[in-house]
């Protein structure tokens, strides 16, 4: 039985359609991905969950029955924009957030002390808000959300302004969470930064899903089409290789490509030209293409400039 | 019920824990009553400190002794032999502030003094010398005429009338204009806390916002509940800051006159030296208005009546807008309701039972106001209250109604300033 089932939900925003048609499910105990570019309908879905606002058309069901204020209180909500009550000491902070949960208060402050101690910020406790750091707030956040211990964990974007420690204790403490049995369901348009704790994906375009199912099943069938070389030298012979139509670069810097195998293209031509070309070759890999290229994939070329615009998120619509 | 709960509770503490909560309702009286009774003292303390010394030429030759004698603590009145060209001179040049010109006529009735002075008076000045001098002469004229002392008192005789207002209760000491005030402010309270109460909701809705922190509490409780703990925890600020004050104020009224008796000589007011404090109350004709506790408890309930039905519709504009400035032109309407009974005040106070003061009373955005005035200085029927404040809250239930779902769409809205007709749009999104 699924946790949380979204079936053929649609929502307008006067003639525009932010979400059309969705369907899709959350096992208990996963991590579900729900990948896309910015204004693909990502946020607008998780509001719909997190019943801020209603569908127009098709239903959300939590549990098998319909969300309302009491699966509010079960879910733990990340928003993308991040935002916490600036004048609030942070112990206030979370025990109010906790409360509005439904936790009791003394419940509430005995989470508050672990959780702080967890995230080695005792101190912050009878600290402002506006007092810590943008990271430092960021954590605040993370704790408010998974304090009341909710059963599905909706964080949007949640690696976005972290620095590569906090990022890696977010992904340890979210694994933790689903050890626990918990559902998590994220979501992001930084497919790379996702797509390895997902056990389930999800992508969105353009309000619609273009691609649903388990991870694993999902680059099986896309196949090792993809490489991934390390190497010293000269790194021309790509662009060569490009130019005759036999691969495509999808990822570059000085000592790393990646790269697709376009028209059945076997790997050993590729190797063969680097070999010929670069000083040393450290790494060779024929591998699943990444996330973001499955995506390119599905919704076509155009889909490539979206991805890559990491600009200002779309006017988020109420 | 209990989401409100925690917000209204939140929203409170957090406020009047603040130190400028209670810094400004510690103050904000002692400062009322400077403002008050400083004009008055400044006014005592330079009329009393500035003796004005006035040469007087006393061509009918008898008026002096009694200018004198009449003069008190104001005027010295000193004789003058100079010419009046001499006396200008020394007015010039600070000798005397001035001098009165007393031709002989003035025992006639026909043409009047002159007062010569090097800065004209002022208004107070020229109407306390007139009397004075008028005095001066009408002793001199009466004596003249040998009127008999019988007589005399006959004509200072003073006959004060009291008013007496009826009521179904019996008869009680009107108070007319002690009670014109209260009405006054009240009105002018309910006035400045919609505004002020209204202003603080609104940068409080405006500050979830922008802080987008509302996004992750509409995640846990529904807007309505949201604005309504909002609404009704600044409320309850506002009712705390409210009794904080009428209290201050009662045990003020309560010490008032015997502060006021410290002032007064039981011998001026033709009292013994050992006459109560009461009795020279009354003799100097000081009324210390009580307020009834029927007005109290209407004042707090109009109040509170006035408070949510205007905060409601801050509420939903501050929701609307990112920051203060923007709120401008929308909530020009809300405040063209609150101003419009104050323009009526003066009218229903001169009278208050005319029908346009009942209609006036009656409309739910006039009647926080007009009704508490109506209530202050006249008798007003039973059930024109209770039918005011029934509508008041049948029109508040309506605002916020209206005022939920502006907010719920508007607490998520970024990016462009909407306008009014935009507002009315989201009334009606499912």
């Amino acid at each position: 039985m699924a946790l949380l089932s979204v079936e053929n939900v649609t929502k307008r925003y006067g003639k525009t359609v932010a979400v059309d048609d969705v369907t899709f499910e959350a096992q208990p105990g996963r991590i579900l991905g729900l990948l896309g570019p910015n204004g693909a309908g990502k946020t607008s879905t998780i509001r719909m969950i997190t019943y801020i606002t209603v569908p127009d058309e098709g239903q959300i069901l939590f549990e098998d029955r319909p969300v309302g204020p009491w699966s509010q209180e079960q879910m733990g909500y990340l928003p993308e924009e991040r935002g916490l009550y600036k004048k609030l000491k942070v112990g206030e902070q979370l025990l109010y957030l906790a409360e509005l949960k439904g936790l009791a208060r003394s419940t509430a402050k005995e989470r508050i002390r672990y959780w702080l101690d967890r995230f080695d910020a005792t101190e912050w406790h009878d600290m402002k808000t506006e007092e810590l750091s943008k990271g430092m707030q960021q954590k605040v956040q993370f704790i408010a959300t998974i304090l009341p211990e909710p059963r599905l964990v909706i964080l949007d974007e949640p690696f976005s302004g972290l620095d590569p420690i906090n990022s890696s204790l977010l992904k340890d403490i979210v694994l933790e969470l689903k050890e626990d049995g918990r559902t998590i369901l994220f979501a992001s348009h930084r497919m790379e930064q996702v797509e390895q704790l997902c056990d389930d994906i999800c992508l969105m375009s353009n309000g619609k899903i273009v691609l649903n199912g388990a991870l694993r099943a999902i680059k099986k069938r896309f196949g090792k089409d993809s490489i991934l070389m390390e190497f010293d030298g000269d790194d021309a012979f790509l662009d060569a290789l490009e130019a005759e139509g036999t691969i495509r670069v999808t990822n570059r810097s000085l000592h790393r490509a990646e790269l697709r195998l376009l028209d059945g293209t076997p790997g050993r031509r590729v190797l063969e030209a680097a070999l010929a070309h670069v000083d040393d070759l450290y790494r060779f890999q024929l591998t699943e293409p990444p996330m973001s290229e499955i995506f390119v994939s599905v919704v076509g070329e155009d889909a490539r400039e979206q991805l890559s615009t990491d600009g200002a998120p779309a006017v988020a619509a109420a | 019920m209990s989401k409100i709960w925690i917000i209204l509770k939140s929203e409170f503490l957090r406020r009047v824990t603040s130190k400028w909560f209670i810094i400004i309702t510690l103050l904000a009286p002692v400062l009322l009553v400077a403002l008050l009774f400083i004009p008055g003292l400044v006014t005592v303390i330079a009329s009393g400190g500035d003796e004005t010394t006035v040469a007087v030429i006393d061509e009918t030759g008898v008026l002096l002794p009694r200018l004198q004698a009449e003069a008190g603590d104001d005027f010295t009145f000193t004789a003058s032999e100079l010419s009046q060209e001499a006396l200008r001179d020394s007015v010039m040049a600070g000798a005397v502030d001035g001098y009165l010109y007393l031709p002989p006529q003035v025992l006639d009735g026909e043409g009047g003094a002159t007062y010569y002075s090097a800065e004209g008076g002022g208004l107070s000045f020229g109407m306390r010398l007139t009397r004075t001098v008028s005095d001066a002469v009408e002793q001199e004229r009466l004596q003249a005429q040998q009127v008999p002392d019988e007589v005399l008192q006959i004509i200072e005789t003073n006959v004060d009338v009291d008013l007496v207002k009826l009521t179904e209760e019996g008869e009680e000491e009107d108070a007319t204009l002690a009670y014109t005030i209260v009405g006054y402010v009240m009105g002018f309270f309910i006035y400045m806390s919609v505004f002020i109460y209204g202003a603080i909701v609104m940068q409080g809705v405006i500050e979830e916002k922008t802080s987008r922190v509302v996004e992750v509490v509409v995640s846990s409780v529904r807007p309505f509940q949201l604005l309504m703990g909002k609404v009704l925890g600044i409320g309850a600020m506002g009712l705390v800051q409210l009794i904080t004050w009428a209290a201050l104020i009662g045990v003020g009224m309560t010490f008032a006159g015997t502060i006021m008796a410290l002032f007064l000589n039981p011998a001026d007011l033709g009292l013994s030296a050992d006459a109560s404090q009461q009795a020279m109350l009354e003799a100097a004709d000081i009324t210390i208005p009580s307020v009834p506790p029927g007005l109290f408890i209407w004042f707090i309930l109009f109040f509170l009546g006035g408070y949510l039905l205007y905060a409601s519709l801050y509420a939903a504009i501050g929701s609307a807008v990112e920051q203060q400035q923007d709120a401008q032109t929308l909530q020009l309407p809300i405040a063209l309701l609150v101003i419009v009974p104050i323009l009526f005040i003066g009218f229903i106070v001169e009278s208050p039972n005319s029908t346009l003061s009942v209609v006036m009373s009656l409309i739910p955005f006039f009647a926080p106001i007009l009704m508490i005035v109506r209530v202050a200085v006249t008798d007003v029927a039973f059930w024109q209250v209770g039918l005011s404040y029934l509508l008041l809250i049948g029109t508040f239930i309506g605002s916020i109604w209206i005022s939920s779902r502006i907010y719920r769409i508007g607490i998520l809205m970024y990016g462009k300033k909407p306008s009014l007709k935009d507002l009315a749009k989201w009334v009606r999104y499912a």
